[in-house]
């Protein structure tokens, strides 16, 4: 018995010390969103595979768990949104950014807004004053961009309550009054307004606009200088995988739908995604600019030094 | 509940009719009422969703995943916690050494210690055997040490009187003495880390049964979502089932004994 509890044992820690050396596929982790709709079409077309990348696709389901997951190599590239990979570079991560994926556009602009219980007026910044806001996460994408509109127009961010809300419990806090309005986009604006229980209010994203990138493809620094060959491979599939989804929207809502297993007409209905294979310093600092107004990051990170080469 | 109060399995009719009337209420107010929400959905589809998903072999892999991290967890943290407890009953003076260490190190709440497995272990059974682990092997520990120290006095003095070197003591003596007690330490201790299992999975870990929570809850498929409940409910269920099965085929009238400790 004590035998074999010790084999059992043993091997349980060997197969545990073994697993790191067993990981010569690229695990790809992003979460369950439209953002790394190129990773998802490359994969499942067949683009990785023609370019000689072995490449295993991962759900992840905080976005803030994607640094800690790339530095404990159990990922070599993942999705990161800007915001996330920037506080992470500054809490001191060596994480280079490898490739684009999506980037802020004017029909991704549009659709992220604020949706507000029905009975209760919203209509410009000044409103939000005193009011309870539901965003889906502290100093995550949407987050930023809505103190940056609320600054912009001169509103105090503290005098709006911001309460962290998830996205899939937003149509319920909206329908039993718990906030009154919640910051969204996609599939969950939709089933809001569908349920009638909210309305439409300011679109916070549109009305200051910006180009900057959403979420890229990002590795440790130590992973991307140590096999240039497979990133020069990775983004070449991404920019193959960007213009078959320029051509034709449909490859992209099969492989997302597929990948977050969201209902096609879910995908579909949804704004569609801007891919750009490349990223670039000043994309990277326009997030830099607007994270420091904010005092969300503590030391000096230089964008041209978060580039893989 | 004590063994020997549930002889033999009967279906309590009476007991049943609320959970099926709360059902039938719920699955009508769904259908009837028109409602929007990601967080609900109506009974008969929750029920038709894990029918499918037990058949494609979705569930029973993820089950297959949380339970391996559930029990390697339970192993790999409830063994050195079973024999540092006797130890410390054993040598109060050991005892008394470790109470300020373990006394601070017990109450951190294994889930905080996420982050920092994630960095350490990364995906996979690694991080789950460690924080499991850690849930165990305090609670082993404890209840090893308070049955050691309930064993009957008499049972030393006799191992004294047969000049038992203290390991011969531990194998003849302790270890028969507290087995039932132990059993029901391990059948606590593997609710615990099938709970601890899917919130790591859940917060963290892409595999098993809390990931296919998460991941329901993201696709915006409740009915999954409430599937994957309801059959984490059912495996506890089982397990807890199982275990109280074997203990009783086990010790027989002993297994009572260890039915104090809870």
């Amino acid at each position: 018995m004590k035998k074999s509890l010790a084999f059992a044992l043993a091997g349980g820690l060997t197969a545990l010390a073994m697993s790191p050396a067993l990981a010569q596929k690229i695990r790809i982790g992003c979460t369950s969103s439209a953002d790394c709709g190129t990773a998802m079409v490359a994969a499942d077309n067949g683009i990785f595979e023609k370019m000689g990348l072995d490449v295993e696709m991962t759900r992840i389901a905080l976005n803030s768990n994607i640094p800690p997951a790339l530095l404990s190599n159990s990922l070599e590239i993942g999705g990161p949104t800007s915001s996330v990979f920037l506080q992470a570079a500054d809490g001191g991560l060596d994480l280079v950014a490898v490739a684009g994926a999506s980037y802020m556009h004017e029909a991704s602009n549009e659709g992220t807004v604020a949706v507000i219980r029905d009975g209760v007026t919203i209509e410009k910044a000044a409103d939000f004053a005193g009011k309870k806001v539901g965003v889906p996460g502290f100093g995550a994408y949407i987050h930023i961009l809505f103190v940056r509109y609320l600054m912009e127009n001169g509103v105090d961010p503290a005098s709006v309550n911001l309460v962290e809300t998830s996205f899939p419990s937003m149509p319920d806090v909206i329908r039993t009054g718990a906030v009154d309005a919640v910051l969204s986009g996609g599939p969950i604006v939709a089933r809001i307004l569908e349920s009638k229980t909210g309305h439409l209010g300011p679109k916070f994203v549109s009305e200051l606009g910006g180009d900057a990138p959403i979420i890229f493809y990002a590795a440790t620094r130590d992973w991307a200088t140590a096999n240039p060959e497979a990133v020069q491979k990775f983004r070449a599939a991404i920019a193959e995988a960007a213009a078959l989804i320029e051509a034709d929207r449909e490859v992209a809502i099969a492989s997302v739908a597929k990948f977050t297993e969201q209902k096609p007409e879910l995908v579909r209905a949804t704004p569609p995604s801007k891919y750009k294979p490349e990223i670039t310093a000043d994309g990277l600092g326009w997030w830099l600019d607007l994270m420091k107004k904010q005092n969300l990051l503590q030391g000096s990170v230089d964008a041209a030094n978060l580039l893989a080469p | 509940m004590s063994a020997a109060a549930v002889p033999r399995l009967r279906v309590n009719w009476l007991g049943l009719a609320l959970p099926a009337g709360l059902l039938l209420a719920l699955e009508l107010w769904l259908r009837l009422s028109n409602i929007t929400t990601e967080s609900l959905a109506p009974p008969s589809e929750v029920f038709v969703t894990l029918l499918e998903n037990l058949a494609n072999g979705r569930l029973p892999a993820a089950t297959l995943k949380t339970l391996t991290g559930a029990f390697g967890g339970l192993l790999m943290g409830g063994i050195p916690g079973l024999l540092l407890g006797i130890a410390f009953a054993l040598v109060p003076a050991l005892d008394r050494a470790m109470e300020v260490t373990i006394e601070a190190l017990r109450p951190i709440p294994s889930v905080a210690l996420l982050p920092v497995a994630l960095m350490v272990f990364g995906f996979g059974y690694g991080m789950e055997f460690a924080i499991v682990g850690k849930s165990c092997f305090f609670m082993m520990l404890i209840l090893t040490r308070a049955a050691v120290r309930g064993v009957e006095p008499r049972l030393r003095e006799v191992s004294r009187v047969l000049r038992l070197s203290k390991p011969a003591m531990v194998w003849k003596i302790i270890l028969p003495a507290i087995l039932p007690r132990l059993f029901v330490a391990f059948r606590l201790g593997a609710s615990l880390a099938l709970v601890v299992s899917v919130t790591i999975e859940i917060a963290v870990n892409p595999q098993g049964l809390g990931y296919e929570i998460m991941t329901a809850r993201e696709a915006l498929r409740p009915d999954l979502m409430l599937a994957c409940f309801i059959w984490i409910g059912l495996v506890g269920l089982g397990l807890n089932a199982g275990l109280l099965l074997a203990q009783r085929k086990l010790f027989g009238r002993a297994a009572l004994a260890g039915e104090g400790v809870k």
